[in-house]
């Protein structure tokens, strides 16, 4: 009984699901419905349309006020001129973002410009859905040596340029520079000066510490940064295995759990770690802590104190991953010209990205942007995030794979048997490693 | 002794109350403080003076209206919808006997078991084929029917006596009559539970909008929320918390409503 109410649901699944992909061709616009009503051909594709403005869809994941300055930047364009209507809406963090975009492209309803976090531009580009827009950038004269290096590492996939960066950052160190002149300590440079500087720094009452050195949220992009920093890579060249398995995985680790053991490093607890490490730091009660310089500006709002920052400390060399997000133009787009001009603005305009940057304080990412007299403004009123520039000619993207999301989770999972159970450094990181050759092959 | 165990009682009662409540008294201490009073460790918990603005700042964010409107329609549909399937379902699961009716329970419950996270994917191609994304009804249309809510239902029609039915019967009343006159009026707690149940799933419904929209004149409540978080740095807690005071509000008055109904409908069928 109860199996034959399987097969029925399964077949009644099943037909929906080639309802769907079957219909999609002949009415491929009827999943835009409203938008696709009003730019009736995909004539618009050669620019304007006949009649009124063309359309463009823009999904992005910025909320709060990074969402504002990006609505007031799609704004400015929509004003600049009177083609294109560009359409800006929120679809939820980038992993949501992720979920929808996939959806969509199955169902023939995707935007025409999408948000993409950089690290999973790859696994788009690698199903073919992003358009290459090489031959975009040659026609507006714009080519890749105006961007800044450290930040086309998610870009281009078998020759085709797949993305451009847009809202971009990286983790950099965050100094409570008041604490650290009340004992006479200098800014740390190497990972030696960063245990001894934070050790310092630790306030102990009884069995209680009252204050820790130095603390970072729980992800995977300080330890990555730490590797690179040891000279290891997270993934080996052949992108096979982990790069990290000749000691410097262990080196990390360890180095990481010395700290702990003292109260020189507060690891915070995974759910909302950010938020959690942002704000001691603003009360005094961390000295120092590696975070993303997205984070710059409110800091530099709450923080009562001299808040400086530096490059993250090395260890045999200077290195740091980047992140945030790159901007891609759909290969399903209908109105790719529009799109484009849009993204040519964004890239080129003053009032373009360059003002968003300033606004929200992401990584400027064109020379023309980083020479601009806003930028040079800024940066003399603000050094914090000179120096967050500064850092990306030691950027290096290290753990680019079609398959990096699964293995970020395996990854995760090491981190918080090393870092929360005490787990032994050396056998974890095997473990992660077996797992991570498993996911690779795949 | 008896003192003892009183006292005990109590605060126990007590210790689980705070539990329950903590976390709503801090919602709305946060949804009065300053960006800088939320940053403060330890929290604070009165706010020196408390700010009104967050709750403005938090309904200018996006178009509010829309979003409070949208979820309304949505919430209400389904409510309406689930009970003009469900009642007729239930009255015929429990008081018919029919060919396939096993099995066609069944398949109730297992549409009770399977998780909108599973089908999602071909329930939106299938929508998106029939151009429907730019319009409410996906968020509508998918919970036409309450697995659960048959399932609740059909127990609490079962113990209803048979011998109403039929003296009914004899009165000349056609089925419908009987479920307005006698199954809805005998069932009203239960009815109230699912309809709150329901109310309250809907209306907190953030993965079924996300996934089911693209842009924001079709969107709920609970997706402006989630645009108030910032997607880097310090999001500020204390408008993102006005703005679920404001999510939360309507449930606390349906709840204040029907609590006395759903009291009811937990403990009758207990005794039984």
């Amino acid at each position: 009984m109860k199996k034959f109410s399987t097969v029925l649901m399964a077949t009644a699944m099943l037909s929906g699901v080639l309802a769907g992909c079957g219909g999609g061709q002949e009415q491929s616009g009827g999943g835009t419905g409203a938008s696709s009503a009003q730019t009736p051909a995909p004539a618009a594709s050669s620019g304007s349309g006949s009649g009124g403005k063309v359309t463009v869809q823009f999904w992005h994941s910025l909320g709060g006020k990074n969402g504002e300055y990006i609505d007031a930047m799609i704004k400015r364009f929509n004003e600049s001129q009177s083609k294109v209507e560009v359409v800006g809406t929120f679809q939820g963090s980038y992993d949501e973002m992720v979920t929808k975009l996939q959806q969509a492209v199955a169902a023939k309803s995707e935007p025409d410009v999408a948000m993409l976090e950089r690290a999973y531009v790859q696994m788009f580009a690698d199903s073919d859905v992003l358009e290459d827009l090489n031959p975009y950038m040659k026609k507006s004269g714009l080519s890749e040596s105006d961007f800044t290096p450290g930040l086309m590492g998610h870009s281009t996939f078998n020759k085709k340029l797949v993305s451009l960066p847009f809202n971009r950052s990286t983790p950099i160190l965050h100094i409570n520079k008041t604490m650290l002149d009340e004992k006479g300590l200098a800014v740390p440079k190497t990972w030696d000066d960063l245990k001894k500087v934070a050790n310092a720094l630790v306030v102990k009452e009884g069995n209680e510490y009252k204050r820790y050195g130095l603390s970072m949220p729980y992800d995977t992009w300080y330890p990555i940064a730490m590797i690179t920093e040891a000279k290891g890579k997270f993934f080996d060249d052949a992108g096979k295995s982990i790069g990290f398995a000749g000691g410097e995985g262990v080196k990390v680790f360890q180095f990481l759990k010395d700290m702990q053991s003292t109260g020189a490093l507060y690891y915070p607890p995974a759910q909302d770690s950010g938020n959690i490490v942002n704000t001691m730091f603003t009360s005094g009660k961390i000295g120092m802590m590696f975070q993303s310089t997205g984070v710059i500006g409110s800091l530099s709002d709450n923080a009562k104190f001299e808040y400086v920052t530096a490059f993250m400390p090395m260890d045999q060399v200077y290195a740091n991953p980047t992140g945030g997000a790159n901007v891609a133009m759909m290969a399903g787009s209908k109105n790719k010209q529009a799109a484009w001009e849009f993204l040519n603005w964004a890239m080129t305009d003053s009032k373009g990205a360059l003002q968003f940057v300033l606004d929200s304080g992401y990584l400027p990412f064109t020379k023309k942007m980083v020479e601009s007299q806003q930028m040079k403004d800024l940066w003399a009123k603000q050094p914090a995030r000179k120096v967050a520039y500064d850092q990306l000619q030691y950027a290096v993207d290290t753990n680019k794979h079609v398959n990096w999301t699964q293995v970020n989770q395996e990854f995760l999972k090491a981190i918080q048997a090393i870092m929360y159970d005490n787990k032994d450094i050396a056998s974890t990181l095997d473990t992660f490693k077996k797992e991570t050759e498993r996911i690779l092959k795949q | 002794m008896k003192q003892v165990r009183r006292t005990l009682e109590f605060l126990l009662k007590a210790i689980v109350l705070l539990v329950f409540v903590f976390p709503f008294l801090w919602m709305i201490s946060t949804s009065l403080q300053t960006l800088q009073e939320t940053l403060r460790f330890p929290p604070t918990w009165i706010p020196a003076s408390p700010q009104w603005m967050n709750f403005v700042t938090a309904m200018n964010a996006g178009p509010f209206l829309t979003y409070a409107k949208n979820s309304v329609i949505i919430t209400f549909s389904i409510i309406v919808l689930q009970m003009i399937v469900m009642i007729p379902a239930a009255y015929s699961f429990a008081k018919y006997r029919f060919f396939g009716k096993e099995i066609l329970f069944s398949m109730v419950l297992l549409a009770f078991m399977i998780p909108g996270q599973v089908t999602f994917i071909p329930v939106y191609l299938m929508l998106a084929d029939w151009g429907l994304i730019k319009t409410l009804l996906p968020q509508i249309i998918p919970f036409m029917s309450n697995a659960f809510g048959i399932f609740l239902l059909r127990q609490y029609f079962m113990q209803i006596p048979q011998e109403i039915i039929e003296s009914a019967r004899l009165d000349n009343a056609g089925e419908f009559k009987i479920i307005r006159k006698i199954m809805i009026p005998m069932s009203m707690p239960a009815l109230a539970t699912i309809a709150l149940f329901s109310f309250v799933s809907h209306w907190n419904d953030y993965f079924w909008p996300l996934v089911m929209t693209d842009s924001a004149g079709v969107r709920p409540l609970t997706m402006g929320i989630a645009m108030l978080r910032e997607t880097e740095g310090i999001s500020n807690w204390h408008v993102i918390m006005a703005g679920n005071v404001v999510l939360v509000v309507p449930i606390l008055i349906v709840y204040v409503f029907a609590s006395k109904q759903i009291v009811r409908a937990f403990v009758y069928s207990g005794i039984k």
